[in-house]
């Protein structure tokens, strides 16, 4: 673990990926302690106030402090992403292994239905589970997790065939070792890799994902200062106040680069030619 | 004296990594003359491949050439500028690769390849190339070239491909050609054709040639001269008919020792009568009917033998064969019909196989890279087999003593191990069960003669030691005369021949079997 | 290309059609909107609300409103639209056109820049035009639809100037009116597509460079010109007609957020309206033509594909 850890940072991407990270993990962890200003805190006097001293990211329409906010959003924005990606990685891993192991016409339905599934958009089903399900961040959390599952079960079913051909595989088979064994033991360490990456690259998409739906008024309900709902509370004071729409802008770019990076760089870190 | 057609002198070549410059090539020198045929021999890493690189001015970027020269006739190579260079490669130095499906576009037709080379090295007009092709391709014995010339790479098999690409490289006239290991990806009997093909067209037209390759025995027949590498230096020069009666440098003796000679018996008792296993009607089945598609047929045909106990069995075969077949059937690993009959029991088909089956036939894959889980180190490896099967787990350390490995490689991860290594790994996981009968699919085939040789040492060690007997599949026909007891030969799924070793010469074994031994080379001198 | 093969394409397609209806129908059957209390309002008296509840058939089994619904789809009929009364499929399939064309726009214009820069990227691999490809392609795919479309309009239109920030207009009447309301929003749907292209192009790009046949290519002769050109690119590009295709999938997606913001009425847009005025007929109609387009344009990049490259077995 050290070991990979140590090959990560050696690369660019996940050296810089990582240090990004970290900070993120802070602002999540701290931000209300970190924030300057209560990001509720009304200012009339103070709407529209360009970044300075008293407000480091500028003041919004209502005189809020825009930094404070930001750090605070950062909990209803990145948790949440990381949590759809996880348990959609999840839901698909057990389906593509279980697809992968059983093989045959099972494997041929599941994963035809699944390329049918994938179909249909990825934004697209969000929304119609989000619609049923009702609006807030919750449900959005889980339509985002419902929506990545087939794209992860085709990934892990990949790898899992993949590894199921491998001749470490047959010898356990041969040997006579039970389902469980193979599956736990000599499969899954094995697959666990590619998903990791998969997986860190999608929470990208996943935080996008989600600043689209509370954007669109069905992820994260106000007063909460998610960067998506900030963005789409901003638009209609661009003439005034551009900043208010740039600061959480590049906060949802950095975080998805972030990840990007990060993955890139797990993917150099893991390769074993890489290796030694 | 005429003047040499390559000629390198005190070449010195690394690649900078991040560990610091690696020495690939060291002070090599040596000189090709015209209408000579220079066969130069190493074992994976000896830099051959390297040196070819050097010689076509095709050095990954990493290279830095430390000193030396490289002339072809009174051109300095290495003092080429790269648009210079382009009217040099084909024109005056061809090369002819290991694999001739890779070597293709797979996106043009292989006549436009064709020509497309002659109209740049020759300056021919597209309709003169045509006809020169056409001439060219009826010159290597392809049938109906006009046909072929408008075929995908993909639509021809590969001895064809590597016709084409040697006409290719004969068409265009140069002073010297590269052949880079030329019959390696082919099979046997295609390899054979290759070889002949080349030294007709050889001698025919009189270039000079530089014949790269693994195989001692191989290159000794081609080539005039032969050159051995080792570890990026030049060990011995001599002329071919010299290298194996009389080796001078001791890392071309043990080369020469490692080649796999069929009159040198490495076995010499006999196995016993009770039979171990017994095979009859073997058919395996890999694909189902599907919509739209037919299933295709088996990849074994009612395919039938026994092994007795403590018998080497060796069965031979090309790619496509079915001889690995007969591994994954008796493993378990493919659906298969037919009967098996193991120490007297029937067993029925692979759900059927129980821990006394399995514990009693093990199996040593191909593929060493493959075969060992690269997140398990050795120790755990070594020790599923020994708790299944009613070891103790604290013997992994005597096992690994067992197969030559320090017992401290138990705290090893797989990256951490050679090749060579890891099969041994693999045969100490087979012995941990205690079999009384071990498959061995092809084992030594990725690896290099030397350890090949001591592969082949170690499992007569260990049958000496345990009485197991094997079933050895393999495509090396003289390597497996030295050590089976009887060979099986299989072609296209059915099994043509089962001839005792003392049999394999007589007259009445199959042509197909002739065809092999005639087409397996052994050493000259 | 045998029979058999194309056969079964289409047999695909018949498939995910299928079980993108009955996920689509699934998923809408339990929102949480009575159609009948949509229909007539709140405060409906309980005798009407079961008439209409009849004639809709929403007593009927599920299995059977699916079977209706179907039966009535595969003939172009969606029903009537909650909102407006009017017909579904004919204003859906209207609005489709009009996507289309927004995406059609943004894959040429993607196509345009991102082929060239991921060729250039990998020929220069290492150098400086590689280093900035790779860092236009990490920004690209950082910023979602709604910032992007947000951050342009803030430039483009309401800056500058040169471009209206909202609004459709059609190219059978104002061509040059068309092109500069669709130029923002293509602009915007190209970012992505381009960030992710550009990479896909570099990468097997890099892969056919390094692969045997180029490098024999190079060692029989032919100058730098011919080798890139007939041996390396050709083989390169073909597997950029696959990605493309899954692209439109997330295109699709895109488009939802692009027509809402610049005011498009497009099918994405129609769908943001039935969904927020859970309009059922609208949304069932609107996503199954979504995704059946989809799945259409795949199909399509696998037959194209197919015919470009020969290697493909069609067995």
């Amino acid at each position: 673990m050290t070991d990979l850890l140590r090959r990560l940072v050696r690369t660019p991407q996940g050296a810089i990926g990582l240090l990004l990270l970290l900070v993120l993990a802070a602002v999540c962890l701290f931000g209300p302690w970190l924030a300057p200003q209560d990001p509720e805190k009304i200012d009339f006097l103070g709407r529209f106030r360009p970044a300075g001293a008293e407000n480091w990211f500028g003041a919004d329409q209502l005189g809020r402090d825009v930094l404070s906010r930001l750090l605070v959003g950062a909990r209803s924005t990145i948790p949440m992403a990381l949590a759809a990606t996880l348990l959609g990685t999840v839901i698909g891993s057990v389906v593509g292994t279980a697809s992968a192991y059983l093989g045959g016409r099972w494997d041929e339905a599941i994963m035809r239905t699944i390329d049918a599934v994938m179909a249909v958009p990825g934004l697209l089903l969000a929304l119609l589970l989000v619609s049923t399900l009702g609006n807030g961040a919750t449900n959005a959390m889980v339509a985002i997790a419902v929506a990545f599952a087939p794209g992860m079960a085709r990934v892990t079913r990949s790898v899992a065939l993949n590894v199921r051909n491998q001749d470490y595989v047959k010898a356990a088979i041969v040997r006579g070792e039970r389902g469980s064994w193979i599956v736990f033991r000599e499969m899954l360490p094995n697959v666990m890799a590619p998903v990791v990456i998969e997986t860190t690259i999608r929470v990208s998409f996943a935080v996008m994902l989600f600043a689209t739906l509370s954007f669109l008024g069905l992820g994260a309900q106000p007063p909460a200062s998610e960067w998506g709902l900030m963005v789409a509370d901003a638009r209609q004071y661009v003439h005034q106040a551009p900043w208010i729409l740039i600061a959480p802008s590049i906060a949802i770019a950095v975080t998805a680069i972030a990840f990007n990076l990060l993955g890139d760089g797990l993917r150099d870190a893991m390769n074993p030619r890489n290796e030694r | 004296m005429t003047t040499p057609v390559l000629s390198i002198r005190n070449y010195t070549l690394e690649y900078l990594t991040g560990a610091g410059p690696v020495r690939v090539l060291q002070d090599i020198g040596f000189d090709i003359a015209p209408g000579e045929v220079l066969g130069l021999v190493g074992e994976s890493g000896s830099g051959k491949s390297s040196l070819a690189w050097a010689i076509m001015r095709h050095l990954p970027k990493n290279a830095r050439e430390v000193s030396g020269d490289i002339r072809l006739g009174d051109t300095d190579l290495r003092a080429l500028p790269g648009r210079e260079l382009t009217r040099v490669r084909g024109r005056r130095i061809g090369m002819v690769f290991q694999d001739p499906s890779t070597s293709l576009n797979p996106t043009l037709p292989v006549g436009r390849q064709i020509t497309e080379t002659l109209v740049t090295t020759r300056g021919l007009s597209p309709k003169e190339a045509w006809t020169e092709a056409l001439a060219l391709l009826g010159h290597v014995e392809l049938r109906n070239p006009e046909a072929l010339m408008k075929r995908y790479p993909h639509e021809i098999s590969g001895g064809e491909k590597q016709r084409i690409l040697i006409a290719t490289a004969f068409g265009c006239r140069p002073e010297l050609i590269v052949f880079d290991e030329p019959t390696t990806a082919l099979d046997v009997i295609t390899g054979a054709k290759i070889l002949e093909l080349f030294t007709r067209l050889r001698a025919e037209t009189g270039v000079a040639a530089l014949y790269i390759s693994h195989d001692l025995a191989l290159v000794s027949r081609v080539a005039d001269r032969v050159a051995v590498m080792k570890h990026g230096k030049l060990v011995e020069e001599a002329p071919a008919d010299r290298i194996f009666r009389a080796p001078q440098h001791p890392e071309t003796q043990i080369l020469v020792d490692a080649v796999p000679r069929p009159e040198r018996r490495l076995v010499h008792d006999q196995p016993g009568e009770r039979v171990l296993l017994a095979a009859q009607d073997i058919s395996v089945h890999y694909a189902r009917r599907r919509l739209f598609r037919p299933a295709p047929p088996p990849a074994t045909q009612a395919v039938g033998f026994d092994v007795r106990a403590g018998e080497i069995l060796g069965v031979v075969g090309e790619s496509g064969s079915g001889k690995s077949s007969i591994a994954r059937a008796l493993t378990g690993l493919a659906d298969f019909s037919g009967n098996i009959r193991f120490d007297g029991r029937p067993i029925a088909a692979g759900r059927a196989m129980d821990r006394q089956y399995r514990r009693a036939v093990q199996i040593v894959f191909q593929h060493p890279d493959s075969s060992l889980n690269p997140r398990q180190k050795v120790g755990e490896i070594l020790a599923r087999p020994l708790r299944l099967f009613g070891g103790n787990v604290a013997d992994v350390g005597k096992l690994l003593e067992q197969v030559r490995l320090p017992a401290s490689f138990a705290d090893r991860w797989p990256h951490q191990l050679s090749g060579g290594q890891k099969q041994r790994v693999a045969i100490a996981r087979a012995f941990a069960a205690k079999p009384s009968l071990v498959i061995c699919d092809e084992i030594t085939a990725p690896l290099d003669v030397s350890v090949q040789a001591s592969i082949i040492e170690l499992l007569l060690t260990l049958r000496a030691e345990t009485g197991t007997a094997y079933l050895f599949i393999t495509h090396d026909l003289n390597l497996i005369r030295q050590i089976a007891h009887r060979i099986a030969v299989m072609r296209g799924g059915e099994l043509v021949d089962l001839l005792s070793i003392d049999a394999i010469d007589a007259e009445h074994v199959h042509p197909y079997t002739r065809d092999l031994i005639a087409a397996s080379p052994t050493p000259v001198g | 290309m045998s029979l058999s093969w194309i056969l079964r394409r289409l047999l695909l397609i018949v498939y995910t059609v299928f079980v993108v209806s009955v996920l689509v129908f699934g998923i809408t059957q339990v929102l949480p909107a009575d159609a009948a209390v949509t229909l007539l309002g709140e405060n409906a008296t309980a005798d009407a609300l079961a008439a209409i509840r009849d004639r809709l058939g929403l007593g009927a089994p599920i299995w059977m409103q699916y079977l209706r619904w179907v039966g009535h789809a595969v003939t172009g009929d969606f029903g009537l639209s909650m909102r407006t009364g009017q017909p579904v499929g004919p204003e859906m399939v209207a609005a489709l056109g009009r996507s289309l064309l927004l995406a059609f726009a943004a894959i040429a214009l993607m196509l345009v820049i991102a082929v060239p820069l991921g060729v250039v990227a990998a020929v220069r691999q290492g150098k400086l035009a590689d280093t900035l490809t790779s860092l236009v392609s990490y920004l690209g795919v950082a910023f979602p639809e709604f910032v992007t479309a947000t951050l342009f309009a803030m430039l483009l239109a309401d800056t500058l100037q040169w471009l209206p920030a909202t609004g459709y207009v059609s190219p059978f009447e104002d061509v040059w009116g068309a092109v500069q309301h669709l130029a923002l929003p293509v602009l915007t749907a190209s970012v992505i597509l381009v960030a992710h292209v550009s990479r896909m192009v570099r990468s097997e790009t890099l892969d056919v460079l390094h692969s045997d046949y180029v490098r024999a290519a190079r060692l029989k002769g032919l100058p730098e010109r011919t080798v890139l050109m007939r041996h390396a690119l050709r083989n390169a590009l073909l597997p950029v007609v696959t990605i493309v295709a899954l692209d439109v999938g997330y295109l699709l997606g895109g488009i939802i957020v692009i027509e809402e913001i610049f005011a498009i009425p497009g099918i994405g847009r129609q769908l943001m309206v039935a969904i927020t005025a859970r309009d059922l007929p609208s949304i069932q109609a609107g996503a199954l033509i979504m995704s059946a387009t989809y799945a259409v344009a795949n199909t399509l990049a696998d037959v194209a594909y197919a015919f470009l490259d020969k290697r493909i077995r069609y067995d």
